[in-house]
């Protein structure tokens, strides 16, 4: 009795998941919510705005103008996305995300399951390891975090040391002298050479003159203020056996050392790789901003049919670009399900990508002006730790190599470096250069590990309990054309019309 | 273009095709092994590590003996750090029904002659295992078992066997196999190779090499499932099974517990990678927890799977080609291979040198389903 069989119903998936709320995952699903998508979004912080906006509409700080205004107008994309009718479940951390689109994670204590039809990857970025010797050492801390116990607790910490290259490092330092905070110096890696090659992207770069404009004026707050400014340093070591005594460089071979119990590092952002890697999507080394990225296509969609990338995760491309492709990817995701035609989307998307394209210029010169130093990433002293939760020394790795660990899975076995918590995060891209370069090949040949699921650490009794979830508005859209078929139907149409 | 000589061509550089080439080459063979991928990429490399002679069927309980008087000296023999640690292996039993398994299978090892297998009381399981929980009422021992690390040991054999001689080629996949006069004729993609023995120990894939000697078999492969935690302080250290519940797990010394079961995720051979079941995993991990409460804020740092060969009746294939003359198998071991890896190398070379083993191989046979309806 055919008659009986009830069809199945898609009502207890979402239409789109998202992973991560800063600007690509918020714009995405603020995009998607509007064209009457079903969507999730998890995000593992308590409020949504990702690392660039965190806690924009609930900052700790008495006057939060200090942080910039680039930050506070973070609070209209948020206001926006708390207005949409996506579901957003926050302080959650996704550790499984499947190219099925399953995706799992921890809540309460439990193992949450919920399936998707399209998945949108919005990850974000880390900042690039600084593997130098000492680096591990306890009072030893990323610019990041000291951005991060800024703007969640209002934490500071006087008289550290800034070391490195790029914009956040400056941003973090201005944000500390508005406030009052001593600085004890700023030790400035870019290389000199980096402002000449720089110079062949500067009309790209004009193209987006108020970052530039930005960027010159946070250099000039720091002038300005008695912070002591060391630039063209190289050769950085973090000085101490137990503790972070004091930074030594050098500048144009002669040695200088500063004595701080807190240095901050930075040298620039790579994206989030441990989600799109462990999805098995297709990656590819950028020797522009020298990191793995996953292939995308201009509207995001990766090597894997359900599964989109956007904002940094996909690449750097910075705040603004990342909430353009948000909306981009969402678009296409609605092609996807049916919901828009593709004319739509070409329509609307229109502004997006032009604007992405424009800012693909100024992104060139940031990546030439602030390109790490070979040194700072490919560590050749043999007691460099490479990986920080396994403690494995550049030596450790030259002996895995010698017996045959040649590209970085075989490494791992070997040596265990990269088996930590953090998943290879922290030594990943150590990892794939430091062997490029024994091998004299190119990083591309060499990979990157392969990663699995958990993304994050999941407790055996998270695990043992295991429930789904489903939407809460079960929209009933069997009659209004949503189901795969009517997407067939639509480009039929279409090519008819 | 030339074609690369050697008397025996082992095709598979898992375990038991390096113990091939180690054992060949102390024989003063010359020997080459042909590896698709790279050496230990799959079930060799990523198993349990498991060291285990207790709770084995009876047709291996000779090969895994002596594997396991191997395995006390292998470290020394090779000259290498394989891991090994013997930490003893116990069984649990959870119920009265689970003891009297036990009981039976005793009184069956003694009638034959077995006894390292040796049963514990309540107290006796408290005393090894301070944290089971309380509702465990016994369990069998068996105190040689252990673990070692399985990337490492597989890489022994293969550095030891080098270091004699044979030869490792890795990234060669098998095309074809043909047989021309007495010579075996093995095409890889670029490459050609002649040998007067074939060795198929080609695990997950040897199916398909056994297909091109001339040996139809009905082997089928999985994912058998594992995870890893985080380190955490020191509670188990016997390498501890169930008898009639999915579990098994160790405590490495540095404080790390592998936790596997049997439990099988979703295996994609010819993409050479695996899915995970993330639902069986689950009931791993609540097995994990009734067994040993302390587990249950243990962190999952990893979890995997690898590519494994079964047989129906879960026994391997070891031994000659029933169609092919100096053709030999040694696969679909079922997720319990491992352990016999030091002494399928000696199998396979008294079988090539000598023409004989001195173990009834009969059970393992290739053609044993021939004729047989499954």
């Amino acid at each position: 009795m055919i008659n009986n069989i009830e069809t199945p119903s898609i009502n207890n998936s979402y239409d789109i998941a998202i992973i991560g709320a800063g600007p690509a995952g918020m714009s995405a699903a603020i995009t998607a919510t509007k064209a009457g998508a079903r969507v999730v979004v998890l995000d593992d912080k308590p409020r949504s705005g990702g690392q660039i906006y965190r806690n924009v509409d609930a900052s700790p700080l008495a006057k939060p103008t200090v942080l910039g205004a680039d930050y506070l107008k973070g609070s209209e994309i948020t206001a926006a996305f708390k207005r949409c009718s996506a579901e957003h479940i926050s302080s959650v951390n996704v550790w499984h995300a499947g190219d099925n689109g399953e995706l799992l994670f921890s809540l309460e204590g439990e193992t949450q399951r919920l399936t998707a039809r399209q998945i949108i990857v919005a990850t974000g970025a880390m900042e690039r390891p600084f593997p130098i010797p000492g680096w591990h050492l306890p009072g030893v801390m990323s610019a990041g975090s000291a951005q991060v116990m800024l703007k969640s607790d209002g934490l500071v910490r006087d008289g550290a040391v800034f070391a490195g290259t790029g914009p956040l490092l400056y941003l973090i330092v201005a944000q500390y002298l508005r406030l009052g905070v001593k600085v004890k110096a700023l030790v400035d890696t870019t290389p000199k050479q980096n402002y000449l090659s720089s110079m062949s992207e500067i009309t790209g770069a004009m193209s987006a003159p108020r970052m530039l404009i930005k960027g010159l004026g946070l250099m000039n707050e720091i002038r300005k203020s008695d912070t002591k400014v060391y630039r063209f340093a190289e050769g950085l070591e973090i000085q101490g056996e137990e503790a972070c005594k004091g930074l030594s460089f050098s500048i144009s071979g002669s040695k200088h050392e500063i004595v701080t119990e807190h240095v901050f590092l930075h040298q620039g952002v790579i994206p989030n790789l441990n989600m799109t890697q462990a999805l098995g999507l297709k990656h590819t080394w950028c020797e522009q901003q020298l990191c793995w990225t996953p292939e995308t296509d201009n509207w995001g969609q990766s090597s894997q049919g359900v599964i989109a990338v956007a904002g940094d995760s996909s690449g750097i491309v910075g705040a603004e670009s990342a909430a353009a492709m948000g909306r981009i990817c969402a678009l296409r995701q609605l092609v996807n399900i049916g919901l828009i035609t593709e004319q739509q989307a070409d329509h609307e998307a229109a502004d997006d990508l032009r604007f992405m394209r424009k800012q693909q210029h100024f992104r060139r010169f940031i990546d030439r002006l602030y390109r790490p130093l070979d040194q700072h990433r490919k560590p050749t002293n043999d007691q460099t730790v490479v990986c920080r939760c396994e403690e494995r020394t550049v030596k450790d790795l030259k002996q895995g190599f010698a017996l045959g660990g040649r590209e970085p899975n075989q490494l791992k076995s070997q040596t265990r470096c990269g088996m930590g918590p953090c998943q290879g995060r922290m030594c990943g891209h150590t990892v794939s250069e430091l062997l490029a370069e024994w091998r004299n090949e190119p990083v591309a040949d060499v990979g990157y590990y392969r990663l699995r699921s958990p993304m994050r650490l999941v407790t055996l009794q998270e695990l043992s309990r295991f429930t789904n979830l489903t939407p809460v508005s079960t929209v009933d859209r069997a009659s209004s054309g949503t189901s795969d078929s009517d997407v067939e139907a639509n480009k039929e149409q279409e090519l008819a019309q | 273009m030339t074609t690369h000589k050697s008397e025996v061509l082992v095709i598979g550089g898992g375990i038991q095709g390096s113990s091939t080439a180690y054992h060949l080459a102390k024989r003063g063979v010359s020997v080459r092994v042909l590896e698709k991928d790279t050496v230990s990429r799959h079930a060799s490399g990523v198993n349990a590590g498991g060291v285990r002679l207790l709770g084995r069927n009876l047709a291996e309980v000779e090969l895994s003996k002596t594997a396991m008087e191997r395995w006390q000296q292998l470290d020394d023999e090779l000259d290498a750090d394989t891991g090994f640690r013997a930490r003893s292996l116990i069984n649990i039993a959870a119920d009265e029904t689970d003891m009297e398994t036990l009981r039976s299978r005793e009184q069956q090892m003694h009638e034959l002659g077995y006894f390292h297998e040796v049963m514990l009381d309540q107290h006796e399981l408290r005393e090894r295992l301070p944290h089971v929980a309380q509702h465990c009422i016994g369990g069998v021992v068996s105190e040689q078992d252990g673990y070692a690390i399985p990337f490492h040991s597989t890489q022994a054999f293969r550095i030891a066997a080098e270091r004699i001689g044979a030869i490792f080629c890795e990234g060669e996949q098998v095309q074809s196999i043909r047989k021309v006069g007495d010579s075996w004729l093995v095409a890889t993609e670029t490459q050609k190779y002649q040998a007067e023995h074939l060795v198929n120990c080609a695990g997950a894939w040897a199916d398909l090499i056994s297909v091109m000697i001339g040996d139809n078999v009905p082997m089928s492969y999985s994912a058998p499932m594992l995870m890893i935690t985080a380190r955490m302080p020191h509670f188990a250290t016997p390498v501890v099974g169930a008898v009639s519940r999915p579990l098994s797990f160790k405590q490495f010394e540095n404080g790390t517990v592998l936790i596997g079961g049997g439990a099988k995720g979703f295996a994609d051979r010819a993409n050479n990678t695996t899915r995970l079941d993330y639902s069986l995993l689950a009931s791993g991990a609540h097995h994990a927890i009734e067994f040993f409460p302390i587990m249950k804020t243990a962190c999952i740092n990893r979890m995997w799977s690898g590519l494994e060969a079964y047989m129906p009746d879960n026994l391997p294939v070891i031994g000659k080609s029933i169609r092919a003359d100096k053709a030999y198998h040694a696969f679909a071991f079922s997720a319990h291979g491992f352990q016999l890896g030091p002494v399928i190398g000696e199998v396979l070379a008294d079988l090539i040198t000598e023409g004989e083993s001195r173990f009834d191989l009969e059970p393992f046979r290739v053609n044993r389903y021939e004729r047989k309806v499954l």
